[in-house]
């Protein structure tokens, strides 16, 4: 009889999140013949993670008691761990207004008979297991998911989105205000600062392929900070771009520092630089980070 | 006392069905959403022009819609009108989104009931029963991808797309593109056909198999499609009564007045009623509430659904059967507006924000879909997602009652029951994660 070869296990965890990650999965169909699929509720019908799992991916972030169990329970099975998406390294989108009283309102409304409770906080995966890769982006795309499955140790990643993103920086093209969206207009091939966006691009970890800014639209920093911001507190990621503004730009510096203090970009930036704050998570270094 | 948990797979997000049964009689039967998303308190106090960044994060499946939902309503509070170009290209978008989620609901969600599979990636032996399944497999994953590839095209990003914006879109659809776009169509729109006929045809051995289609009673149907213009970007809502008439056609600033929407103290999900009457939203209800596609040979696929079914047509399993037809429509459909120039001319107009109540209205995948945002001193006070999931909740409800009563007796549990849930569940592919405001 023909000797079947032996894939390696892999398995996909979603704690809570919106399922985008596992979307773009899907979408990197190559994996499908390198592994063997033990456990994907989205696509499989299982409800079990086996013993000996080669890859244990994780996406979304633990917000409920049910979420640290599945977690602990996975992450002992697996031989290797990768947090995958924003919501797995940072908490994601669930922290947005964070300190609004809503979220006080929010916390007295999720309760139910018979149903797993909310935490008060969606936390990142490794205040609660190893994690050996990071996958951050919200969702990574796939040829990032097939990085991280199998060439991790020699991934070749942008340092930053202008890297990928084409458009021109142009010295005597200064705004003088955020005008955004609301002017109706985009040029093509020009640098989204120079047009008065708010594009964070500059500060952030490429390799997305600058999906966003290529057809216009400015960089909310999804991936987070690029490699010498990792680890760094808050302050330090947003001195940088106020540099970048005020190097591009002619934008009164209150105006930059409203803006860079709105919650647009703290639903990306002030979660992977608030992650520094907190002294029981591990260091991420960038051997890690894809 | 027994309680009986499937937890469920193959479906968008964490739920569970509970199943109480007392002396052989089942007394409650319950869908269960497992986590909150709580969107709804978390946008409040942002600033409005940032929360179509924050929205499509709702969910990763049905991203799409809301970001054009939330485009849409605040357009509303500004008194923005984007120009002709941006409508189409959104459409487009939408487009893009249907058969992505029509491709993945029928052939990765309830393609493996039908050939009593775990998931569309193993089939058990017979060799050659699995070479066959291994090339639907393929192909179905092909026809996918020109749905993911068409929310890129349009949309920027493949997931949690960022094109639309305020006043209209960022750019156009560059000619070589549509053309590159078109072309896979045209090898791929056969290839679509075949793999909605095969789906019909294991359907109908599973309805001869398991003897029904699904007993459930007639109920209410809602859809923001119109009868002869299966549009997506939408604009007004459709009632249906269960004897097929069609009884209100409202505006999304008027659906409190139609749609009554309560928490549950046993799902992190709400539910929604026409005045406490079940509705059905979906794909069942846009079929039942069309005269027509408007493309060939999804019209050829409508009528032999109208034929063999009728209409109003009111079977559970038919859901799947009406995402067939929609699917086809769908590639048709974009194919014919790639062929246009949607590259030149206006795609978006400037905008000054003000304060103001407003609605976006789409017809998701999964129904219409409603964002009503209350913005204050340049701030979201409230929003309030209408989601499609929601307007079905209690039809998924009696559905699972129906079938628990069918398995359940003197006798015991019948152990088809767990796959019925399933498929049942499958049917109104529903989607947990947008379901939790």
């Amino acid at each position: 009889m023909e000797q079947k070869k032996e894939l390696p296990k892999f398995a996909v965890l979603q704690l809570s999140g919106c399922s985008g990650c596992e979307v773009s999965l899907l979408n990197a169909q190559e994996w499908i013949e390198d592994f063997d699929l033990v456990y994907m509720p989205l696509v499989v019908s299982s409800h079990k993670i086996p013993e000996d799992v080669e890859v244990l991916l994780v996406t979304g972030g633990v917000r409920t008691d049910e979420d640290i169990h599945n977690l602990a329970k996975g992450a002992s099975r697996a031989k290797k761990v990768i947090a995958v998406g924003t919501c797995a390294l940072s908490g994601g989108v669930a922290q947005v207004s964070e300190t609004h009283p809503a979220r006080d309102t929010y916390m007295l409304s999720s309760h139910r008979l018979r149903l797993p409770d909310m935490l008060p906080h969606a936390y990142p995966i490794d205040r609660f297991v190893p994690v050996d890769i990071y996958l951050p982006g919200c969702p990574p795309t796939p040829q990032l998911f097939m990085t991280a499955l199998t060439n991790s140790e020699n991934a070749k990643i942008a340092s930053i989105v202008c890297q990928e993103c084409g458009r021109q920086k142009l010295q005597d093209m200064r705004p003088t205000s955020i005008t955004g969206m609301r002017s109706g207009v985009v040029l093509p091939d020009i640098c989204l600062v120079n047009q008065g966006y708010v594009c964070v691009g500059t500060s952030t970890r490429g390799g997305c392929g600058a999906l966003c800014t290529r057809p216009g639209h400015p960089c909310v920093g999804c991936r987070g900070p690029a490699n010498p911001y990792l680890n760094k507190e808050p302050e330090f990621v947003l001195d940088n771009l106020r540099r970048v503004f005020t190097r591009m730009t002619d934008i009164p510096e209150g105006e930059i520092n409203a803006v860079l203090e709105s919650p647009w970009l703290s639903l990306f930036l002030d979660q992977f630089t608030d992650y520094t704050q907190d002294d029981s998570l591990p260091l991420r270094t960038k051997e890690k980070m894809i | 006392m027994t309680t009986i948990t499937y937890p469920l797979s193959r479906i968008e997000g964490h739920a569970r069905v509970v199943i109480d049964i007392h002396d052989d009689e089942v007394f409650r039967t319950d869908f269960q959403a497992m986590e909150m998303r709580g969107f709804s308190y978390y946008v409040q106090g942002i600033p409005a022009e940032q929360i179509t960044v924050v929205v499509p994060r709702i969910c990763g499946v049905c991203s799409t819609a809301h970001q054009v939902a939330s485009v849409k309503a605040l357009e509303d509070v500004f008194g923005v009108t984007p120009p002709p170009l941006a409508e189409e290209i959104r459409e487009v978008l939408l487009l893009g989104q249907l058969i992505q989620n029509q491709a993945t609901s029928l052939f990765i969600f309830t393609m493996p009931d039908r050939i009593n599979a775990a998931s569309i990636f193993e089939v058990a032996e017979p060799q050659k029963e699995k070479e066959r399944q291994f090339s639907i497999a393929q192909a179905a994953l092909r026809i996918r991808k020109i749905g993911t590839d068409m929310i890129t095209l349009a949309g920027g990003q493949f997931i949690h797309p960022i094109k639309t914006t305020i006043g209209g879109v960022t750019s156009g659809i560059p000619r070589e593109k549509a053309d590159a776009m078109i072309k896979t169509i045209d090898s791929l729109l056969p290839v679509a056909q075949e793999l909605v006929d095969i789906y019909w045809e294991m359907s109908m051995e599973m309805g001869d198999r398991i003897g029904s289609w699904g007993d459930d009673a007639p109920t209410y149907y809602l859809a923001s499609t119109e009868a002869d213009n299966f549009r997506l970007n939408s604009k007004r809502l459709r009632l249906m009564s269960p004897e097929g008439r069609e009884v209100h056609n409202f505006s999304p600033h008027e659906f409190e007045s139609y749609l009554q929407i309560e928490d549950s103290d046993y799902s992190y999900a709400s539910s929604s009623s026409f005045q406490g009457e079940i509705m059905r939203a979906n794909s069942l209800a846009r079929i039942n509430l069309a005269n027509s596609m408007g493309t060939p040979k999804a019209d050829t696929f409508l009528k032999r659904f109208v034929e063999t079914f009728g209409r109003p047509a009111h079977a559970i399993m038919f859901f799947d059967l009406c995402r067939g037809i929609e699917l086809v429509y769908a590639l048709e459909k974009s194919r014919q507006m790639l062929e246009k120039d949607l590259e030149h001319g206006e795609t978006e107009v400037g905008y000054t924000p003000r304060d103001g109540v407003g609605y976006g209205l789409v017809e998701a995948p999964r129904g219409p879909l409603i964002h009503h945002y209350q913005v204050e001193d340049g701030l979201i006070k409230n929003a309030n997602f209408i989601i499609p999931t929601v307007h079905n909740m209690l039809a998924i409800r009696r559905a699972l009652m129906v079938v628990a009563k069918r398995y359940v007796s003197a006798e015991g549990i019948n152990s088809e029951l767990e796959r019925a849930v399933g498929r049942v569940v499958r049917a109104f592919d529903p989607c947990i994660a947008c379901a939790t405001k």
